[in-house]
């Protein structure tokens, strides 16, 4: 279906607490380094051998005011608003916008589900909940995105998205048309989700975890390593002000309408949501200078991404994928790729992909090895695909 | 934009005294709507969603194979969810890779998909108690931005009474295909949700401060009784967000 054209965003400020750093500074650093942060996991015990990318910095509490939203996923976000400044950008919007004019879009697939397992283990024990427990303060997948609301004391509209490993990408879509259609000024995008015993045990009875480091789009990958993250990006309305900043084009969506929890082979849905990236952002397939891609280092989805790219592309641009060094954050992928992307647009490099020795035979494009410091790209996709055959694209670009 | 125009809706309410309260037509499950391979293992939210989408479409003469889709719920898959956390913290726990897969936001959406052979986005979305309000605010900038028309459907099943006390029930679902702006055969035109002090109606209240899905029923119960135009009250809270219901066309 050809829709109109979006008018594109400035993306003003971002900053990312991952295993690969507590801010874009560290993250930026462990890029170009390219050496693994994936590690034995120290958060809980689980009966299996892997690796994760955990957070293992020091988290801030939450304020007594907002206790009640007090869990893992909400004090990464509170960590990563922290970092560099990024709290002054939010309330310099804030200031110049109103507060009911910014609002909170969150993408995370288990929210503060982390905790809630801690007190189911209560509930086995005592046969109630602790009575710190607040479910829609913690568990529901809007709980994070209030958090943020109330902590920086804005009054717009405020949701979670929570489209699996697709969540957060499509959380910036939905920030996209809500400046685009002056339903508010700025809004504050947030990809955040926290290791948990419910996704670590869930994807290995997929029997999708693989026991040492990932190796995404290599022959010999053997599975995927969960990892977790708090990714913010503000967005706001093209203005003088902000033309150095980069430039949000749109974000192309789709469904595959073929399983729950594998992709479409070919992978016609991810082709889908990349070709209506650039058709809603006005650009064709030739200009792309990367892509960043999801490549989780599970067997089929990075064959399916693989034909997806050679589908759509004539002659490919160099990809990559960076869930080697930081593990796969499930529904703050997106946003987290998303700042992957605007660092290599802002700092002129292409991200490489660690744990790559030989590039899986389907992969008919330049697969990104060890960063290459000399290319500056100026136009990326990067993909985000979920359980649910749930897809997106974002499409950013260069001031 | 100016408005968008509702060209159809359904509502599910399995608990039939409730049912019978309702001030507009709903509808006990319909697991005909699910496809056979599906329906064994469906849970009660996707009952809920997939009669409700079903029953919409139908209303507003649409193939749901062609319709982008917004699935907002509270709480999502949480009996399943549940399940899981249980089975986590016991020593000897099993975790099945389908309950896994089905434990999230987007079970019902994807699904959906499948079942339609839908490749049309869908979405996946929640906000606590303004989760109808923020539902219908993203299906206002989908349809401002793209054009064209979509399905949105509310849903939440029967929440485990021991993680939110005294609330998560009763269990209810709501689909409505919508299309942008003033769309022929449309039985009421909606305008954009807007911040407001609109008063939720006080004999709903407490249903929705149990159930936020409920918040729903102002706005059904205006399509139905043909009371408008008039400003709806979409969240249960004041202030909280609203609407402009007019007369379609």
């Amino acid at each position: 279906m050809t829709m109109p054209p979006i008018s594109p965003v400035a993306v003003t400020a971002y900053q990312c607490v991952s295993a690969a750093g507590d801010d874009v500074e560290t993250l930026y650093a462990s890029l170009t380094a390219n050496r693994t942060c994936l590690k034995p996991l120290q958060l809980f015990d689980i009966p299996f051998e892997t690796v994760v990318g955990e957070v293992t910095s020091p988290l801030p509490e939450i304020r007594p005011s907002l206790k009640a939203y007090d869990c893992r996923n909400a004090r990464l976000a509170l960590k990563a608003l922290c970092q560099g400044g990024f709290r002054a950008d939010v309330e310099r919007a804030l200031a110049m916008h109103g507060k009911g004019r910014v609002g909170v879009i969150l993408g995370t697939s288990t929210s503060g589900i982390y905790d809630s397992e801690n007190a189911y283990a209560r509930l086995l024990q005592d046969g109630v909940m602790p009575g710190d427990f607040h479910f829609l303060q913690i568990q529901t997948a809007q709980a994070t995105a209030e958090f943020l609301q109330r902590e920086l004391g804005l009054q717009g509209p405020c949701y979670g998205i929570s489209t699996a490993c697709s969540s957060s990408a499509k959380a910036l879509a939905a920030a996209q048309r809500l400046i685009a259609t002056g339903c508010c000024d700025a809004v504050l995008v947030a990809g955040v989700d926290s290791l948990c015993r419910l996704t670590l045990r869930g994807f290995n009875s997929l029997q999708l975890i693989s026991p040492q480091a990932c190796r995404p789009m290599d022959a010999e990958r053997q599975g995927i390593n969960i990892g977790e993250g708090a990714a913010l990006l503000l967005l706001e309305r093209p203005s003088a002000e902000n033309a150095g900043r980069p430039r949000l084009l749109a974000v192309g969506e789709s469904s595959d309408a073929h399983h729950m929890s594998a992709p479409h082979p070919d992978g016609v849905g991810a082709a889908t949501a990349m070709a209506q990236a650039l058709q809603l952002g006005g650009r064709d397939v030739g200009q792309v200078d990367y892509i960043n891609l999801h490549a989780t280092a599970s067997t089929l989805n990075d064959l399916s991404e693989a034909r997806a790219v050679v589908s759509l592309f004539p002659n490919p641009p160099p990809c990559s994928g960076v869930k080697g060094l930081l593990g796969h954050t499930l529904g703050a992928a997106g946003a987290v790729e998303t700042i992957v992307s605007l660092l290599a647009l802002e700092r002129g490099f292409l991200p490489g992909t660690c744990g790559l020795m030989r590039p899986e035979p389907e992969c008919l494009f330049p697969v990104v090895g060890a960063p290459n410091m000399e290319l500056s790209p100026r136009l990326i996709l990067s993909n985000a695909f979920g359980f649910g055959g749930n897809n997106a694209s974002v499409l950013l670009e260069a001031a | 934009m100016e408005c968008m125009s509702l060209l159809g809706f359904g509502a599910c309410a399995p608990d039939a005294e409730f049912r019978a309260s309702l001030p507009f037509p709903a509808f006990d499950i319909n697991r005909e709507t699910i496809p056979p391979l599906l329906r064994r293992r469906s849970s009660q939210a996707m009952q809920l969603a997939f009669s409700s989408a079903a029953a919409a479409c139908e209303q507003a003469r649409r193939s749901p194979a062609t319709l982008p889709s917004v699935f907002a719920s509270v709480a999502g898959e949480i009996q399943t969810t549940d399940l899981l956390c249980s089975e986590l913290v016991k020593p000897e726990g099993v975790i099945s890779p389908s309950a896994f897969h089905n434990s999230v936001q987007n079970t019902a959406a994807g699904y959906w998909s499948i079942a339609q052979q839908c490749t049309q986005p869908a979405s996946a979305l929640a906000a606590g108690v303004d989760t109808f309000a923020m539902a219908l605010l993203e299906v206002w900038c989908q349809l401002s931005c793209q054009g064209g028309e979509l399905l949105l459907v509310c849903y939440d099943e029967i929440w485990p009474a021991y993680l939110a006390p005294g609330r998560g029930r009763p269990a209810f679902a709501c689909a409505l295909v919508l299309a942008a702006g003033a769309a022929e055969g449309s039985i009421v035109q909606i305008g954009r949700p807007q911040p407001g002090d609109a008063a939720f109606p006080p004999v709903w209240a407490p249903l929705a401060d149990s159930m936020p899905i409920l918040a729903a029923i102002p706005l059904l119960s205006s399509v139905s009784t043909g009371e408008w135009p008039q400003v709806v009250a979409v969240s249960p809270l004041a202030p909280g967000w609203q609407v402009d219901v007019v007369s379609g066309k």
